[in-house]
């Protein structure tokens, strides 16, 4: 089975070989490039080559191309406030000084905006890997684009001028849709429509304001032939069973959410359910065994029918590159990284391991600590960066591979405090951690050690 | 009193007329404006008590800080001719390079709920800000928030300016927003960190104990 047809597959509530992975690499794919967050949202090159790294080292089932809510706004005449390692946002909101609706002649076109960056790469991305890997277009949500135009008054009005909350939402819907035609035209697999204000609001309020604006959103993507999702972030667990009325394919969730409770109810409607990886806590500031291991254990606690495992939501910039590469190993290796958690935890100092006298080398001494480099895709091209050099430089160097899977190879990481996998270290010092080096780098790296 | 009951809970239904009505006519029957305060504070304690429990949600939560601000208008000059003083004075902004104001927002109504007066510096503040605001008011809180991951660290740089100016003794720091967590907030040296924003109040007024 492809990635793209677990995707279509589990989205279609079928049966898939494994658990699907879709890591939300917006910004972050940036990160893996040496790409600003405004980098790849605004220059179509760079995202193309983020894109094809975020595949390459995190081979993912599905992804999304861009992860950027405020494309719409920005259309419409909203103005962005721009950094370098988050997303934009809105700076000043059209519809804040006077409860109006913008023009219609302001819909989006493909020439609008950012859209003709973003449809190309699309179209490079579908070309590229499109056949085995499900991507994912992702809209502005119509209630969190409604508040983008308005502003925080939005929420006000849900009270005192509903009628206005109506025509504002019945507006946003239909610039929901026009962004559904161009990208499911760019060749999306899936739409994930992005709502993360849905949380903020009452259930009674969301069927009463939104239910209609996204039902017929999912409704046309069906339509379309194309699969659904429905993202929403914050505690959403009172809106998960109102979200599932407007009848998306999927929905994700964030870790503010309890994907136990919340699976529940998304069965019950046959509604796949996507997440929910702890963004912050986890991702960028836990260690690669941490995120492995809660992979692990939400594997352990819920059926593997109808899910999708992913990030909360839109991975941080600097999520280290091996807790990605951890999260996946342990969706899709899951009994080897289980054995090597549990084997990190009993191997002790009982293991004797040696250490190289490193000051006395006569030569270069490359060492690769790997998860495995058979079964992980980031550790495979880090070891065949070390074969080429190896190759290069053949005799004048020695180079060997630690595989994490033998319990005195653990012991050993212990004992020289490697903490991320894969990494490279020369003569006994950490050189690459998750990054795989080029080969001219490489080479220079190399030379200046045997001068 | 009915009347006091009545106006803590015109306030929870967001109904700004009826509060201010009340309140008018708690003022008219001679009622101490201290007692008329605690029927608002008592309403707005309920509404956030109600919003940390997911029982209602920004919507509701606005509307009935709204109508709490009806009847504290009509309060302020009888609370100062009495002489009653706030419970203390909050600086509170989102940091820089940050625009996101909900959770901010309702922090602020909140703390105004709980009998702060709070000072807002809006979005994206910088440290120096923030520190001038202290020094200007002679705030006994300051409170930071951020959504993004990214803005975050710059509540340290906001604690590192605080220290820098000699007023880290004076003030008490909280700290809040998504990314945001307990442990970031014993990293950076910051005195508290609340999840929400009834919390927030909550532990606010255990500062000023």
């Amino acid at each position: 089975m492809t990635g793209k047809e677990r995707i279509i597959e589990i989205l279609s509530h079928k049966v898939t070989d494994k658990i699907p992975w879709v890591p939300f690499a917006g910004i972050h794919a940036g990160a893996l490039k040496g790409y600003s967050a405004k980098d790849v949202l605004q220059d179509g090159d760079r995202l193309f080559e983020a894109l094809m790294e975020v595949h390459r080292l995190y081979q993912p089932d599905g992804m999304p191309v861009v992860f950027d809510l405020q494309v719409e706004a920005e259309i419409l005449g909203c103005e962005l406030a721009w950094s370098d390692d988050t997303p934009p946002s809105v700076k000043s909101h059209i519809c804040a000084t006077e409860a109006n609706i913008p023009c219609r002649c302001l819909l989006p076109k493909e020439t609008d905006g950012r859209l003709p960056m973003i449809l190309d790469t699309m179209k490079r991305m579908k070309k590229a890997v499109g056949e085995t890997t499900a991507l994912y277009g992702l809209i502005c949500g119509p209630f969190t684009l409604a508040s983008h135009l308005r502003g925080n008054d939005l929420f006000m009005d849900m009270i005192l001028d509903e009628d206005y909350v109506k025509d504002l939402m019945s507006f946003c819907t239909e610039v929901s849709l026009k962004m559904i035609d161009l990208y499911i035209g760019s060749g999306m697999d899936v739409i994930a429509v992005v709502d993360p204000l849905v949380s903020q609001i009452s259930p009674n309020h969301f069927t009463e304001l939104c239910h209609e604006s996204f039902a017929t959103v999912f409704a046309y993507i069906r339509s379309k032939g194309v699969k659904s999702s429905f993202f929403v972030c914050g505690n959403a667990t009172r809106q998960i069973e109102v979200m599932c009325k407007t009848k998306p394919d999927g929905i994700s969730i964030d870790e503010n959410v309890d994907i136990v409770m919340a699976k529940r109810i998304t069965d019950s409607y046959n509604i796949t359910i996507g997440g929910n990886i702890p963004l912050t806590t986890l991702m960028l500031h836990g260690t690669q065994q941490d995120n492995m291991k809660y992979v692990l254990d939400m594997i352990d606690r819920i059926s593997h029918d109808n899910l999708i495992i992913a990030p909360g939501c839109d991975m941080p910039y600097a999520v280290p590159f091996e807790n990605a590469i951890g999260v996946q190993q342990a969706i899709r290796e899951s009994e080897q990284v289980r054995s090597i958690l549990a084997n990190y935890q009993t191997v002790e100092e009982t293991i004797e391991i040696d250490l190289p006298d490193y000051s006395s080398l006569t030569k270069p001494f490359i060492e690769v600590f790997t998860l495995d480099s058979e079964s992980c895709a980031a550790c495979t091209y880090m070891m065949g960066a070390v074969d080429a050099i190896k190759a290069y430089f053949g005799d004048s160097i020695d180079t060997i591979e630690y595989k994490y899977t033998e319990k005195i190879n653990i012991a050993r990481c212990k004992k020289m405090g490697v903490s991320n996998l894969p990494s490279i270290y020369i003569n006994g010092e950490l050189k690459w951690s998750s990054i795989i080096p080029s080969k001219d780098e490489f080479i220079q790296t190399i030379k200046e050690k045997l001068n | 009193m009915k009347l006091l009951t009545d106006i803590s809970e015109m306030l929870q239904k967001g109904k700004i007329n009826d509060v201010k009505a009340l309140t008018q006519q708690a003022i008219d029957q001679g009622l101490e404006a201290s007692v008329i305060l605690d029927s608002l504070l008592d309403g707005m304690g309920n509404i956030g008590m109600k919003f940390k429990n997911n029982e209602v949600f920004v919507p509701e939560v606005l509307i009935a800080a709204r109508a709490m601000n009806g009847g504290l208008q009509l309060l302020a000059p009888l609370l100062e001719a009495e002489g009653v003083e706030p419970v203390g004075k909050v600086v509170i902004g989102t940091v820089k390079g940050d625009l996101h104001d909900i959770g901010k927002n309702l922090v602020k109504m909140m703390m105004v709920g709980a009998g702060f007066e709070v000072i807002d510096l809006g979005v994206d503040v910088s440290p120096e800000k923030f520190v001038t605001a202290i020094e200007e008011n002679n705030a006994d809180i300051v409170a930071m928030s951020a959504l993004l991951t990214t803005t975050m660290t710059n509540m340290k740089a906001v604690i590192e300016a605080i220290e820098e100016k000699g007023l880290r003794d004076r003030v008490k720091i909280m700290i809040g927003g998504a990314p945001v967590t307990e442990s970031f907030a014993k990293e950076i040296g910051a005195d508290r960190y609340t999840p929400d924003a009834a919390s927030a109040a909550t532990t606010a007024k255990e500062l000023m104990m």
